[in-house]
């Protein structure tokens, strides 16, 4: 075995050997593909793009709606509720978009990876927190849409509550399956990825590598 | 700058220093089609932060800078990532697959900068590399103190495997 030391000069040799050895596709550098092309970020970042529109979307639909029924508690409280998450998501959207656009890849290792790990560890606490919402607000929603959508009202109280009952059984079969299942989703990443953050399982990732990175710069470990 | 002529100078800049994009490739990933997806994201994100490259530091610190970032990130969402075939006319280094030109030197020497976790692993590559300390600081971002403790703790954990 070698020391590092001596690696380093096989290095140099193979560096030597590598300048002849490889060429850069310019092709692939032409102006119509670079400018055409999205980083992992850009991407991450026009998905954040559509989802806040969607969500400024449902903000208006449903102040136009508060707006019609205000006279009405029983529709005009649900649809304040579904309000208050829409407006909650919408704000999450832009923040991580917002952070998102802040990174600047040119920046120390360290610095951006800890960017990074933060803006996933935002974006995970995100999808749990809309998720738990989500099965609370299930019962609102369904309320305000048979009204807005198909003039039916499904008001009840008991309904209300079988609604309420039922999304919140759904959170801990929803994180039993996926931590079940989670690691068998392969063939569909963005599944796998839900899975993962609902289970917690991404959160403890990117937290132990947040723990990684402060050791890795700490001089005394 | 005009597009065009930054374009230019963006091209020959990564023209000249390719060999940084072929190793960190080669460093982060094993698999050939990976290596090629990670090559073209690393050139993506060099095009989209080179209007900010401002010279107040070596086009080789910037480059390697943003290829780890990239191959870092990379390297740890690979796992849930969709993998796709490239063409050859999609690839961005034709050479970066030519494993069969390695001396068997050079396998074991890739094969022993992919043990690491990754933040060590643009450790050793800057360090092979033959960058100093100071150039080391500061494309990982830690200080040349600690580069110096954390290179020499290596080199000490390599004797101790050869012993053993």
């Amino acid at each position: 075995m070698l020391d590092l030391d001596q690696m380093k000069q096989q290095w140099a040799e193979h560096d030597r050997k590598l300048e002849e050895m490889i060429r850069l596709n310019r092709q692939l550098l032409s102006m119509t593909n670079l400018n055409g092309a999205r980083s992992a970020l850009q991407r991450m970042a026009a998905f954040l793009g559509v989802g806040a529109i969607v969500w400024f979307a449902i903000v208006a639909a449903l102040g136009s709606f508060i707006y019609a029924n205000i006279g009405i508690p029983r529709f005009a409280l649900p649809a304040g509720l579904l309000d208050v998450f829409a407006i909650a998501m919408l704000s999450a959207n832009i923040r991580l978009m917002a952070t998102a656009r802040q990174i600047d890849y040119a920046q120390p290792v360290t610095s951006i990876q800890k960017q990074l790990a933060n803006l996933r560890r935002l974006r995970i606490r995100i999808t749990q927190w809309a998720l738990i919402a989500g099965t609370v607000v299930w019962a609102p929603a369904a309320i305000v849409a048979c009204r807005a959508l198909l003039g039916i009202e499904t008001y009840s109280v008991a309904w209300l509550l079988a609604n309420v009952v039922f999304g919140l059984s759904l959170i801990p079969l929803s994180l039993w399956a996926s931590k079940k299942f989670g690691d068998r989703m392969g063939q569909s990443p963005f599944m796998q990825q839900l899975m993962n953050d609902i289970a917690g399982r991404n959160l403890t990732k990117a937290q132990n590598f947040l723990a990684e990175l402060s050791e890795f710069e700490s001089e005394t470990t | 700058m005009t597009t065009p002529a930054l374009q230019e100078k963006f091209q020959i800049l990564v023209d000249e220093h390719k060999k940084i994009l072929y190793k960190v490739c080669y460093s982060y990933c094993r698999n050939r089609d990976d290596r090629e997806d990670l090559a073209q994201e690393i050139i993506v994100q060099l095009w989209r932060s080179f209007a900010s490259f401002d010279g107040r530091c070596r086009f080789s610190t910037w480059m390697y800078r943003i290829a780890l970032n990239v191959a870092i990130s990379f390297y740890r969402r690979e796992s849930t990532r969709t993998r796709h075939v490239l063409s050859d006319d999609e690839k961005v280094l034709n050479a970066i697959d030519e494993t069969e030109n390695r001396s068997a030197e050079m396998q074991a020497l890739y094969e022993f900068i992919d043990g690491p976790e990754p933040l060590n692993k643009a450790l050793i590559l800057l360090y092979l590399d033959g960058n100093s300390y100071s150039e080391i600081a500061d494309v990982v971002g830690i200080t040349e103190t600690n580069v110096a403790t954390k290179i020499s703790r290596l080199k000490q954990t390599m004797r101790e495997e050869f012993r053993a």
